[in-house]
């Protein structure tokens, strides 16, 4: 019985030591560098006219590919600095809650762009797009259980704009959508500038992990 | 079984809400109080009086300072606050050896 008591004790001193060790590095950077990439891939995008379903699933994925490599860096060149190791619990943390839904996405994305191919329209790539966004979505809420609380914030209006999109796609005809880059650099150029505009004006100073 | 374990528990640390408090700064090098807050879901009454007996007691130190104009207060583990929550666990795995050596 008492035994009993102390395990559960131990393990919930446990996972309160977990919870504590708070990712808070280079976010702010990590997030501008992102938006400023999405921002620069949708106009690309609109621009040269990637409009078939491999060329957008293609342009996307790349500059996700970028966007991981870039916070990767800037994480890395932070630690660096501060004299802290990278690879630290809340680095693995932060790691090991983004992989999940992030591996699903990518899952998804890969079947449906091989299966539907070139053959598919735009509405295609709207709810590739919202697809993204929810599992991206998912992927910033788990990791942002060790993250200032902002993050999950974040998280959940990545999850409802998706949903609400998904929604307002099935109920009204997709040509009243704007083409998927418009929709892609909204999401994940304009919404990452301001939440790195936000937690830079908010956490200026404060990044340590 | 020999009870001795189970009373040289800190009685300051053994409050859920406090033990809860100890743990967190424990592996952090500090946590603001809305972090603490805002991760053990207290009420900022519940948390500022947990805090206040765990500080007088010696274990946890406040920090007031002023970011982007706010104020904000930063709580950190004190050497003997890391001391005594070191043997606090101690005491829980004896605790645990014990029975399971039964």
């Amino acid at each position: 019985m008492e035994s009993n008591w102390a395990v559960e004790h131990l393990q919930t001193i446990r996972t309160l030591m977990e919870r504590s060790a708070v990712y808070r590095r280079a976010l702010a950077p990590i997030m501008l560098f992102a938006g400023l990439l999405g921002v620069l891939a949708a106009g690309g995008g609109i621009v040269f006219h990637l409009d078939s379903t491999r060329a957008f699933g293609g342009l996307w994925l790349g500059t996700a590919l970028v966007a991981v490599a870039g916070a990767f860096l800037i994480a890395r060149r932070q630690a660096l600095k501060d004299h802290e190791p990278f690879w630290s619990p809340p680095t693995k943390r932060v790691a090991q809650a983004l992989l999940p839904p992030l591996t699903a996405g990518l899952v998804v994305s890969f079947v449906a762009i091989g299966v539907l191919g070139n053959n598919a329209e735009n509405g295609f790539n709207l709810l590739l797009t919202l697809n993204w966004l929810m599992f991206y979505g998912c992927a910033v809420h788990a990791a942002g259980f060790f993250m200032p609380r902002g993050m999950r914030l974040f998280a959940w209006i990545c999850i409802g704009l998706a949903s609400g999109s998904l929604v307002l796609l099935m109920i009204i005809s997709k040509a009243l959508f704007p083409n998927a880059h418009w929709l892609m650099g909204f999401f994940f150029g304009v919404l990452h500038l301001a939440y790195g505009a936000y937690l830079y004006l908010t956490e200026k100073g404060k990044n340590a992990a | 079984m020999n009870p001795e374990p189970f009373f040289q528990l800190d009685r300051v640390i053994h409050e859920k809400g406090r033990l809860a408090i100890m743990s967190m700064l424990a592996a952090s090098p500090k946590l603001s109080f809305t972090e603490l807050r805002d991760a053990l879901t207290m009420t900022d009454g519940n948390l500022t009086t947990h805090i206040r007996a765990l500080q007088q007691e010696g274990y946890v130190a406040v920090a007031k300072s002023y970011q982007n104009n706010r104020p904000l207060t930063t709580c950190s583990l004190t050497p003997a606050g890391r001391k005594a929550f070191a043997e606090y666990i101690n005491l829980l795995e004896q605790i645990v050896r014990q029975n399971k050596g039964k």
